[in-house]
């Protein structure tokens, strides 16, 4: 399987946390109590909405992008589309600084850590790494073609 | 027969196609199951669960709303902190007050359960523990649960300097009122009251328990009636005897505003 493949994967996983996340903000999932861990904490925080929009909606919409993307990036036409590199990596990018920053009010202004975030965490940094490597690849493969002509 | 170079590398691109398709299927169809299974094990966000019957009894922990011979007592297990119990304040619990409480068919009792992770719950219990000092209890309850926002610990890191501005016009002496807040007078009790929680094995807030049964997380009025009534239902279901550390032994009161 390519990166973009293993891409597309982790942005469908993390599609489906954001779903469950969303689900679980509106009251259709999970248990809705203050319990002993901290995720219902981080969930129903004043930090778990931004704009009017859920955090976890906003992360829907990144990994659905980011899904896009790559189920663009695996197919013939595109497949050598450096752009669609660049704009995954550096999308997951910025991915990554929300995430940071998310983790820093989860530990030092919420002070509770939600596992199902910090799993996302985990997606947003492997999608970063993949779509790193695989531009800096492409950078190669283009320094190559320019030195070959 | 020869396979060509190409051949074999086009063989190995449609065999990691069919690798990724199968994976996104698996994917899909075990996420759609596992939300499907979810939604529908907990409708409502709540959990009910029997009560283990040798656990210690609910005795004279808590305090005590509703007159002392209404046939069945409902206890909640609250924490002043948690956004849960204040969705129960103040969207359940004026009907559950009306037409519940007010008309004699429950008692009910609230226990302080002060989680960890609430840093600012213990000022809020002890403040209210204080109002109930002065027989106030309910109308402190009432105030910190919908002014949640101004003094839980992501508004302010010194919850008293919010509380006591806040129960201060509720008590009919203030300065005794201040006094305990600060003198954390009350602690001891509020530890009573966390202890009675986790002996009785309470793992969230809010809590409630029916007789027999126990809910965790936020209940609909109509819900709160339907275990109100399962349990009325059920013949020879006393309710235990009225204790309370409250001075408000079987005074009815007032329904809150709007209710």
């Amino acid at each position: 399987m390519t990166k973009r493949m293993w891409m597309a994967v982790i942005s469908l996983l993390g599609l489906f946390l954001g779903l469950y996340l969303t689900l679980f903000h509106y009251g259709y999932i999970g248990s809705l109590a203050c319990g002993v861990g901290s995720c219902e904490r981080v969930q129903t925080s004043t930090w778990s909405v931004l704009l009017g929009i859920p955090l976890s909606l906003w992360g829907m919409g990144f990994y659905a992008l980011m899904f896009i993307l790559a189920i663009a990036g695996i197919q013939p036409q595109y497949a050598d589309s450096r752009g669609l590199s660049l704009a995954m990596f550096l999308l997951s990018g910025w991915g990554v600084l929300f995430t940071a920053w998310l983790d820093y009010l989860q530990g030092w202004v919420i002070h509770g850590w939600c596992e199902y975030c910090l799993t996302s965490g985990v997606f947003v940094l492997i999608l970063f790494v993949l779509s790193g490597v695989e531009w800096r690849q492409m950078k190669s493969l283009e320094t190559e073609e320019l030195t070959a002509g | 027969m020869v396979k060509t170079a190409g051949s074999v590398k086009s063989a190995r691109k449609s065999a990691s196609n069919r690798v990724f398709y199968l994976l996104i299927a698996v994917v899909a169809v075990g996420a759609i199951t596992a939300l499907t299974y979810a939604s529908t094990r907990q409708r409502g966000g709540t959990v009910t669960s029997p009560i283990d019957t040798t656990l210690p009894k609910v005795n004279s922990q808590g305090y005590v709303m509703g007159s002392p011979g209404a046939p069945l007592e409902v206890v909640e297990f609250g924490d002043f902190e948690c956004p849960q119990c204040g969705r129960f304040t103040t969207l359940t619990e004026p009907d559950v007050r009306a037409h519940l409480i007010n008309t004699g068919q429950i008692r009910y009792r609230f226990i302080d359960f002060p989680l960890d992770m609430h840093r600012n719950t213990w000022n809020a219990s002890r403040a209210a523990a204080c109002a109930d000092q002065q027989g106030k209890f309910w109308e402190a309850h009432d105030a910190l649960f919908d002014n949640q926002d101004k003094w839980n610990s992501e508004a302010t890191s010194n919850p008293d300097k919010v509380i006591k501005p806040l129960l201060e016009p509720l008590v009919p002496d203030k300065a005794k009122f201040d006094k305990c807040v600060d003198d954390k007078a009350t602690q001891a009790k509020i530890q009573a009251h966390w202890q009675i929680a986790m002996a009785r094995q309470v793992q969230a807030t809010p809590t409630f328990e029916f007789g027999d049964k126990k809910v965790e997380g936020f209940v609909t009025y109509d819900q709160f009636k339907e275990l109100v009534d399962e349990q009325l239902a059920k013949s020879g279901k006393g309710a235990p005897s009225v204790g309370g550390d409250t001075a408000k032994k079987g005074v009815v009161l007032p329904v809150k505003p709007g209710a």
